[in-house]
């Protein structure tokens, strides 16, 4: 006879189990959604922010070995070349103490200025390590181990030597995520440096930037600079982005388009520095729309610098998103 | 190592996963593609356990990814979930020692992980919740299928590894 009797439900079960834990993220969504979830992100960062700083300290010197061994044979033919390069130095070498001098006299200002809180301190930026690159390939972001306790804020630029790296997405108090503008909800407004086109620079997946919205029948060529315009008042102006590889122009689209190669090499950033005295022109006091509205697919390119992503959408349009500085 | 040993230390390697997916996975990227660790490590318990204990990993791993990435919480478990039931089908329907049914779990795993991510996406930005721009068509040719070749091939270097596990030991 059959036994009709049903076995009570259980965690064991696979159906009540992913329902469980499939609510279980969904609740998490929501939680994050409104906010709620914050102190517990933040938490659980300032936990496991040593572990990703060790992790990444253990890595960099892994690949530091893995280069010198893949180096070991060019050494040789190097050394040949460093030889000589060494006596060019010992010439530079007396214009830079003349520097480190120049160096130390604005040190002392620097300390100066310190002391009197009343001056407008310049060139503020905060040198921050970078402990986490995107856990997965369809978002573009990195953490950082500077958070709200060492000045940073959402929106600051985050440059390095080479140029712009994105913008401070979020922030906890040790640690905050900067939104590279390689990633797809990046747009950061910018101009040709020869040919003085503006356009707006988006991150696409793959890696590589491209240009958008760049006049019809405007010439430019391959190898321009691209640099922040500073138009939309979210990026300083004048920052380099990268360098044209490739123009796409069609005679049926309204606008050209370039393929731009970042400057900076984002796969091995180690150092940055965020900006702390650049006012971004943040004009979200408490609802965004998100950038890419459904069927809305052009985006009017001195509005082009959008809400951050995680930015809620008010219900009535996009008044609320800034314009041309 | 033994089935019944794997399956205890599973816990700590996704967790371990995660930390290397956050930190150093972004160092061997091929054609800016990252291996995704945590997504192989469930398909291989889906694989050798069963899609119920790897479900357990797949949220557990989602949740460590997502406290590291930019993407919502949750987003990442509900993805890997999905993965795992997918890879799962593979546990008691094929024999695991047939050399395609590793690397179609793995394939497919990767595709179905990849859809359900770019899909919540979509979903809160249509919600207006969050507004992470993922274009799908440039999205699906320069991450998701050179993704799946990574995943793949990293699954053929762990074929061995999975070979030496006997198969239908229940614990």
């Amino acid at each position: 006879m059959r036994d009709l009797e049903r076995r009570p439900w259980s965690f064991g079960d696979i159906g009540i189990r992913l329902v469980i834990l499939a609510l279980a993220a969904v609740v998490l969504m929501a939680l994050q959604a409104t906010g709620r979830l914050e102190p517990v992100q933040s938490a659980i960062t300032q936990l496991t922010s040593p572990a990703q700083v060790g992790a990444t300290g253990a890595t960099s010197s892994v690949a530091d070995l893995v280069d010198f061994v893949v180096e070991l044979r060019n050494l040789r033919q190097r050394n040949a070349e460093l030889e000589q390069v060494t006596s060019n130095l010992l010439v530079e070498n007396f214009e830079l103490r003349e520097v480190q001098r120049e160096n130390e006299v604005m040190r002392q200002m620097l300390r100066f200025a310190q002391t009197r809180p009343g001056l407008d301190l310049r060139g503020a930026q905060i040198v921050a390590r970078v402990i986490g690159q995107e856990s997965n390939n369809f978002l573009e972001y990195l953490m950082l181990d500077l958070g709200a306790g060492h000045g940073v804020a959402v929106g600051y630029p985050v440059v390095t030597d080479q140029g712009l790296v994105g913008r401070i997405s979020e922030v906890t108090e040790t640690t905050s995520k900067v939104l590279l503008i390689t990633d797809a909800s990046s747009a950061v407004n910018a101009i040709l440096q020869s040919s003085r086109l503006n356009g707006v620079v988006r991150g696409s997946p793959g890696g590589d930037l491209l240009m958008d919205y760049i006049p019809q029948g405007e010439v430019f060529s391959i190898g321009e600079v691209v640099l922040t315009s500073g138009l939309g008042g979210r990026f300083p102006r004048g920052v380099p982005l990268g360098q044209v590889i490739e123009i796409r122009q069609r005679d049926i689209d309204v606008f050209q388009q370039a393929v731009v190669r970042p400057t900076v090499n984002f796969s091995r950033l180690e150092l940055v520095m965020v900006v702390t005295n650049f006012d971004p022109l943040e004009d979200v006091p408490e609802l965004l729309v998100p950038e890419a509205q459904p069927g809305a697919g052009e985006v009017n390119p001195l509005d082009a610098e959008g809400p951050l992503p995680g930015e809620v959408a008010p219900q009535g349009g996009t008044d609320g998103q800034e314009a041309g500085p | 190592m033994s089935r019944g040993a794997l399956y205890y230390v599973m816990l700590p390697l996704v967790a371990a996963a995660c930390l290397f997916q956050a930190t150093a996975a972004g160092r061997i990227k091929i054609y800016n593609v990252q291996p995704d660790l945590v997504l192989l490590l469930v398909v291989v318990g889906a694989l050798i356990y069963g899609s119920r204990p790897a479900l357990l990993w797949a949220f557990v791993g989602g949740l460590g990814l997502d406290v590291f990435s930019g993407g919502p919480m949750g987003s990442s478990s509900l993805a890997l979930m999905a993965a795992a039931l997918v890879a799962g089908l593979g546990h008691r329907t094929f024999s695991r020692f047939n050399l395609l049914v590793p690397l179609a779990a793995m394939a497919l795993g990767t595709v179905v992980y990849a859809g359900a991510y770019l899909g919540i996406l979509a979903v809160l930005q249509y919600l207006q919740v969050a507004a992470h721009r993922v274009p799908l068509q440039l999205t699906l040719q320069n991450v998701v299928l050179p993704a799946t070749v990574y995943n793949v091939t990293l699954m053929v270097l762990l074929i061995p590894f999975l070979n030496r596990i006997p198969e239908r030991q229940d614990l």
